[in-house]
């Protein structure tokens, strides 16, 4: 006896309105949009990835951006690898720079002075690349039966392993490095330009991200995706969960490894403290900033991030960026478009008070001078306040009051996610903003190269809590 | 052809296991033939989902032996026990949740295909072939479900599923495994009376049409009867009985399992 | 037998080890109840040395300090323990809560932004300069016990006799007090927990306490032990702690007392032992690789450690 013998019966999950969800979504201009550009061919939309790389070099003039762009690739690079083992996989692989110094040691010991070989590239970069893999292999072989946590920790333990180990042997000439290593030479032509350089590192990265998404599209993409979401039905749903594990570990560690083959000769030499814990967590923020899990996220993200990163290293643009950031944030987040002009117009209006105020009852407290050099921060300096002898002259505070500002900023910014009512959030984000544009003028302008990160520290932890898909990441339902 | 003339697929001997002072399993035995449908019940504890559990080798037993296809499977990883044909759902469905319906289907096909990582990235012919072999596969075992799970549903991800389509969907995963036995864990938990009737309408389909073995896990009588050449009822980890559904749905023990010693005497 | 050296050794792995077991409770108590590895713990225990050099810095400085030196010393610890129990609070509450259902990598992942938060806030406004607590200023050297072989500076008494006695009181917080008995319920089975009436929110937020100011007052026994501090210093703490942690079992406190001492032990008397055979050339890089050693071979061999339970995964 089956119910769905009458025609008149509703056959159940198949009814009429829920079979033409799929049509009436399929007609909003969003979906359409997407759709379309699901349909374009995975090649051009490589070409179209690729397209504002190539032409990069053509647009610009000086060495020291065009040293930009190659680390620019070579963070692309590694963040693809990263991918892998922390969007694809979803293992937490805390020691992933290490491999990424492997592959350039590897180098100098094929391609230096001190080896005393010179290997041709051609054949340098595939082996180093199988190298570092076996390496990445050998390395998950412990962790196996490891939760993701213990896994973390062991990798975390095994970068500091190598790096104890770089510092001390003999053969990696300690902390001084090895320096004297051979530019690329490919079947007997050197590289010796910035320019190919650039052009090496860009067909590498097309090489990889073409392996990668081929590979994500197939049967081990499949199942790494699978082992992401559910290890144990994976296993029992046929699939060799440690032996995928271990699969996604080595090809990340490869792709570290290409980079590193790559890097040394740019750079012409390796130092130990190239491969440490700031790498590796400025990694993981370009990551997750970009999406993990998306081919185009982490290139995004590597490139957003190292852009940032190179244009806060030195004063002058620093306050543009800082400025511009916050302005971008309110206009972003804050819907009805008179909020955020009303917010930046009444912090102006405030900091402008403040100032005269301080100006006639304390004028200590604006006769200082900031150490930011550009035309923006010379306007700030009418408008925050300046206390006078708060830094010394390499730009760290004395004294204990620019210090207590800056905690007072921290613990002001996150009393502020804790205001329920919209409204008095809104208020209180006026003399929140111009404490930290005061912060920013005193303490962090000084030494742009720290505050880049300690923003991204603070960046990596407000992502996860509040968008951990990233730009470009999927957003994903976990089973509660 | 009795139960005892069939070849044996599946025989589980004196089976033993315990978690720290709770003891699941105490020298169970049961056997399982060819083309069987065989319905284990019994209250809850009674250690249904640790049988299951065991014989695909997410636990290692403490004592006993499980004999598939006449070969041993102890010691062996669940990847491989999948691989030897035996595939199951989940009593809380453990259904691959952000992935599309089509891919959660295509996923289990990892067992019995073989394009490497270098056949994959170069595309190679074979590759192309078995991916598509792969994907008709799924396009297939879906099918076996009606509309439910067709066109338009295969792109969408499994989260958006309802809880009955999600069941099914875990099924038809599993039968993309190939496998010889299915182990079902309560297929029909939670379902309403329609669906669960369909259900076991179902679950005659598969061995009928698919040629599956079918152990079941089910506490909804009603399919228990309906689906059943033989029913086992355990009752702390040991088996209390074992014959038709009428044989055992009166034996006095499986009453006593289930309602208690007097509702047991009240009975005789 | 040397046993000048074995006394000396002995001291020193007890000092290093009443440390490493303060971090290791830490660790193992917030592991416990969220199942979370709190990568950031070890920058906890930065903060602290640096709240305490703070201290000194205010009250006169070491060479002068305006109060007597053990008040001074109570002062610090207190400051050091009350600061990082409400930074451990707030980076409980905006760092993990957020992610309480979220996959397990997603904590660690933002626990890797709190640590370089912290490290780099440190560095932007203290500056890379090692910075001093100049204990030998502080505290007359000479003065400790000499009896026989054994010679122990009073500092280095001081620091194993206070952490032996913050760890005697949480076992007694934890095994006598209805706030232990809530943090152990909730350990067990937060849902339950929350059942039976337990706040278990408050239960979190009070054992994050514990466990950062445990950490903070580990801070100050490491720069009174070794006198020197910097951002970067928390690192190696925290992984060793976390090691010490595994080592004796985590979640277990009586386990992580126990492993605090043995990975201390051991690290001062395999590095003191190195130093001869390598005659210096390797020396304290070779104590990580030691404790790497430990580490994995408890992983490997016995995963839940001296004194915990094997954790049995219900599928």
């Amino acid at each position: 006896m089956s119910l769905s013998e009458g025609p008149e019966q509703p056959r159940i999950g198949v009814d009429e309105w829920v079979a033409s969800a799929e049509e009436r979504r399929a007609r909003s201009p969003l979906a359409r949009a997407q759709d379309a550009i699901e349909r374009v061919p995975a090649a051009v939309k490589l070409v179209a990835l690729v397209v504002p790389f190539a032409v990069f070099p053509l647009f610009v003039n000086s060495q020291y951006l065009m040293q930009v762009g190659i680390d620019t690739v070579i963070f692309v690079l590694l963040a693809l690898g990263l991918n892998v083992a922390v969007g694809w996989v979803g293992l937490l692989d805390l020691g992933y720079v290490a491999f990424f110094g492997i592959g350039a040691y590897l180098y100098a010991a094929v391609a230096s002075e001190y080896a005393g070989r010179y290997w041709d590239a051609a054949i340098a970069i595939p082996v180093i690349a199988v190298a570092v893999a076996v390496s990445g292999f050998l390395v998950g072989l412990p962790s196996r039966r490891l939760v993701g946590d213990y896994l973390a920790i062991v990798t975390l333990f095994f970068l500091q392993l190598w790096l104890v180990v770089l510092i001390n042997a003999s053969w990696s000439r300690g902390p001084n490095g090895i320096s004297d290593i051979y530019p690329l030479q490919f079947f007997g032509r050197q590289v010796t330009s910035l320019d190919a350089y650039f052009y090496v590192a860009l067909i590498a990265f097309v090489v990889i991200v073409s392996f990668l998404y081929l590979l994500n599209q197939s049967r081990t993409g499949r199942a790494w995706r699978a082992l992401r979401e559910d290890e144990l039905a994976a296993e029992l749903m046929t699939m060799p969960v440690n032996r995928l594990k271990l699969m996604g570990f080595a090809v990340g560690a490869g792709i570290a490894g290409v980079a590193g083959a790559i890097y040394a000769p740019v750079q012409g030499a390796v130092f130990p403290a190239n491969f440490d814990l700031v790498l590796l967590i400025t990694l993981y923020a370009m990551v997750v900033l970009g999406g993990a899990g998306s081919l185009v996220g982490v290139t995004v993200g590597a490139v957003l991030i190292n852009g940032v990163l190179e244009a806060l290293n030195d004063a002058d643009n620093a306050s543009w960026i800082f400025y511009g950031v916050v302005a971008i944030a309110l206009l972003a987040l804050l819907k009805p478009w008179w909020q955020p002009i009303a917010v930046l117009v009444a912090t102006v209006v405030l900091g402008f008070a403040v100032h005269e105020i301080a100006e006639q009852v304390r004028p200590s407290l604006v006769g200082g001078v900031t150490l930011g050099d550009s035309r923006l921060d010379r306007l700030a300096d009418s408008w925050v306040l300046l206390p006078e002898n708060v830094l010394t002259g390499d730009g760290v505070p004395t004294g204990w009051l620019g210090r207590l500002a800056y905690i007072g900023l921290v613990a002001a910014i996150l009393g502020l996610t804790l205001v329920r009512s919209h409204l008095w959030r809104l208020v209180a984000l006026v003399p929140v903003l111009y404490l930290a544009a005061c912060v920013w003028a005193n303490v962090l302008v000084a030494q742009p190269a720290v505050a880049r990160f300690v923003l991204i520290g603070a960046m990596l932890v407000a992502l996860m809590a509040y968008r951990p898909e990233g730009l470009f990441g999927k957003q994903r339902v976990e089973i509660v | 052809m009795s139960a005892e003339e069939r070849v044996p697929l599946l025989e589980v001997q004196g089976l033993s296991l315990a978690f720290g002072g709770v003891r699941c399993l105490d020298g169970l035995d049961l056997t399982v033939g060819e083309g069987e449908v065989v319905s284990v019940i019994g209250p809850n504890g009674a250690g249904k989902t640790t049988l299951f559990n065991v014989i695909t080798g997410v636990y290692p037993p403490e004592a006993g032996e499980i004999l598939f296809e006449g070969k041993s499977l102890l010691g062996l990883d669940p990847h491989q026990i999948a691989r030897r044909g035996i595939a199951r759902t989940f009593q809380t469905l453990r259904l691959f949740l952000n992935m599309t319906v089509k891919e959660n289907v295509m996923a289990a096909a990892y067992g019995h295909t073989r394009a490497g990582v270098l056949r994959s990235v170069l595309r190679t012919p074979g590759m192309r072939r078995e991916e598509r072999e792969i994907e008709q596969l799924a396009e297939e075992r879906l099918a076996f479900f009606g509309d439910r799970l067709v066109g338009y549903r295969w792109r969408q991800p499994a989260y958006s599923l309802s809880y009955a389509n999600r069941r099914r969907l875990e099924i038809a995963r599993a039968t993309a495994a190939k496998p010889r036995l299915l182990l079902l864990d309560e297929p029909a938990a939670g379902m309403n009376p329609v669906e669960t009737h369909e259900m076991t309408e179902l679950i005659g389909r598969l061995r009928e049409e698919g040629g599956y073995t079918i152990l079941v896990i089910e506490h909804d009588m009603h399919v228990v009867e309906g689906i059943s050449d033989r029913v086992v009822a355990l009752d702390h980890g040991i088996k209390i009985a074992e014959g038709t559904f009428g044989e055992v749905a009166t034996d006095p023990r499986v009453v006593e399992a289930y309602l208690g010693t007097s509702a047991a005497t009240e009975r005789k | 037998m040397d046993w000048d050296k074995i006394v000396q050794l002995l001291v020193n792995g007890m000092t290093l080890g009443s440390v490493y077991a303060l971090v290791a409770l830490g660790f193992s108590m917030i592991y416990g109840i969220l199942k979370l590895l709190n990568l950031a713990h070890g920058d906890v225990l930065m903060v602290g040395a640096f709240i305490g050099w703070g201290i000194i810095s205010w009250l006169g400085g070491a060479q002068d300090p305006s109060v007597a030196v053990w008040l001074l010393i109570v002062l610090m610890l207190l400051g050091a323990m009350v600061g990082c129990g409400f930074l451990g609070v707030a980076i409980e509450r905006f760092a993990y809560r957020p992610l309480r259902r979220a996959p397990r990598i997603a904590p660690l992942i933002s626990a890797l932004g709190v640590s370089f938060f912290l490290q780099n806030s440190v560095l932007l406004l203290f500056g890379a300069d090692y910075r001093s607590y100049e204990t030998f200023d502080l505290v007359d050297v000479e003065v400790g016990i000499s009896w026989g072989p054994l010679n122990i500076w009073i500092i280095r008494i001081v620091v194993i006799a206070s952490a032996f006695a913050m760890m005697a009181g949480l076992w007694l917080l934890v095994t006598r007090t209805k706030l232990g008995k809530a943090m152990r319920a909730t350990a067990f089975d937060r849902e339950a927990a929350a059942m039976m009436g337990i706040d278990v929110d408050r239960v979190i937020v009070k054992t994050f306490f514990i466990g950062s100011a445990l950490a903070g007052a580990a801070g100050i026994l490491v720069g009174l032990v070794f006198g020197s501090i910097n951002h970067f210093m928390g690192f190696s703490y925290g992984l060793k702690g976390f090691t010490a942690a595994v080592v004796g079992g985590i979640g277990s406190i009586p386990g992580a007392m126990f492993g605090g001492l043995f990975i201390g032990l051991s690290e001062a008397f395999s590095v003191g032992y190195i130093e001869d055979l390598t005659r210096g050339r390797l020396g304290s890089a070779f104590s990580d690789l030691v404790v790497f050693l430990i580490l994995i071979v408890f992983m490997i061999v016995r995963p839940q450690g001296i004194f915990g339970k094997p954790e049995v995964k219900k599928v």
